[in-house]
């Protein structure tokens, strides 16, 4: 092969290998939850989803109401399952999103 | 004479913690509709002090008290609440477990909206004759007592409001004494100042509203002239938070009474709490 083929080789392999990375990237999902008014109740929710399977790290943004939750790799989330969580820690799941990529990378 | 007095001296403390009907993230001195949520537990590490002057008698009270809550469903909680105190009262003085009590709370109702939260909840007591009851000063009311109750609330990241009535019955206990009912009724209203993060130290002051009333004693048959009557006291709490823990403090001053006959009168309660989420 000569020098240029493998260069179109490799970009060619890169190529199919970026979006198969892309969707190795953890999942995450926004939920916009009612109720939310103190820290020391939204810990409930914090409890909750740590004891979630597939659950890798939550971001609680107590002043907008809104929880982030990042998924180990593979591991998904449904709205039905969000809805269950937020409702056993008290509180009214008002919208559920998935984001595509983690949050700064979007 | 005496011991109609020393009867009437450990009714009264025993009852003054009636209201105190406590809640994690509501009042301090009157009950709130929260719950602890599903498979939740709430550790409660409590210090209770009180003062009682006039009518030729000087009472002063202690409590250490331990209290689990565990939430059944995020709207059903049960508790319990083990106490320890330390009476002096007229020269004498004792200690030991007190009554210990026994809960449930359930919220009938909620309204999420973004960041505030209104509830409603009914709650359920037994005070049972746990604490010695034989001694001078008594340490438990040898009464097995029910204490009802309703509680609403509001709370948003700025701006809290609370209000609750609550009735206890109380049974014949010791010495053939029966405490007259009481009945409870509270209004709060609290200010978070600054609004912090999650997981950041959080502070919010209220300031609580508590009237109190309570029906003649009966000794055999025969109503007690110097019980019973109301008192009005203004209590500023301070409540602090970060993560899982808790810190929750305030005073009760007396500003009104209408007790009947000659009767010690309140001159403060003061409680202070520390609390764990698991």
């Amino acid at each position: 092969m000569t020098r240029s083929g493998i260069i179109r080789t490799a970009l060619f392999a890169l190529a199919l290998l970026f979006p198969l990375s892309a969707l190795a990237a953890p999942t995450q999902y926004q939920l916009r939850i009612d109720g939310l008014a103190c820290p020391f109740c939204a810990y409930g929710i914090e409890k909750e989803l740590n004891r979630t399977a597939g659950v890798a790290a939550i971001a609680i943004d107590i002043n907008a109401g809104i929880v982030t939750v990042t998924m180990n790799e593979g591991a998904t989330m449904t709205e039905a399952k969000a809805d269950r969580i937020v409702k056993d820690a008290g509180f009214t799941l008002r919208a559920f999103e998935q984001l595509r990529t983690p949050a700064g990378n979007k | 004479m005496r011991r109609v007095l020393n009867l009437l001296i450990a009714a009264m403390a025993a009852t003054a913690l009636a209201n105190s009907a406590v809640d994690a993230h509501g009042p301090l001195f009157s009950p709130a509709p929260e719950t602890v949520f599903k498979g939740g537990t709430e550790i409660t590490l409590g210090f209770h002090s009180e003062k009682a002057t006039g009518a030729g008698n000087k009472e002063k009270a202690y409590e250490m008290f331990l209290e689990a809550k565990y939430g059944i469903t995020a709207d059903w909680e049960i508790g319990i609440e083990i106490p320890y105190a330390w009476k002096e009262e007229n020269g004498g003085d004792a200690d030991g477990i007190g009554d210990i009590v026994l809960d449930t709370k359930y919220q009938f109702w909620k309204r999420d909206l973004p960041m505030a939260q209104y509830k409603a909840a009914a709650f359920l007591k037994t005070k049972l004759p746990t604490g010695g009851d034989g001694g001078a000063p008594r340490l438990g009311s040898g009464s097995t007592d029910v204490i009802a109750g309703l509680a609403t609330g509001y709370e948003s990241r700025r701006w809290y409001w609370f209000a609750s009535g609550v009735y206890r019955a109380n049974t014949e206990g010791a010495g053939g004494l029966e405490k007259g009912d009481r009945q409870f009724l509270n209004v709060v209203g609290g200010v978070r100042p600054v609004l912090t993060e999650y997981k950041e130290p959080d502070t919010v002051l209220m300031v609580e509203l508590n009237w109190e009333r309570a029906g003649r004693d009966d000794l055999g048959g025969t109503e007690l002239a110097d019980t019973g009557g109301w008192e009005l006291f203004v209590s500023p709490v301070l409540w602090w938070t970060f993560g899982q823990i808790a810190i929750r403090g305030g005073v009760q001053i007396p500003i009104a009474e209408g007790l009947n006959g000659n009767q010690a009168t309140s001159d403060y309660r003061a409680r202070v709490e520390f609390i764990y989420h698991f």
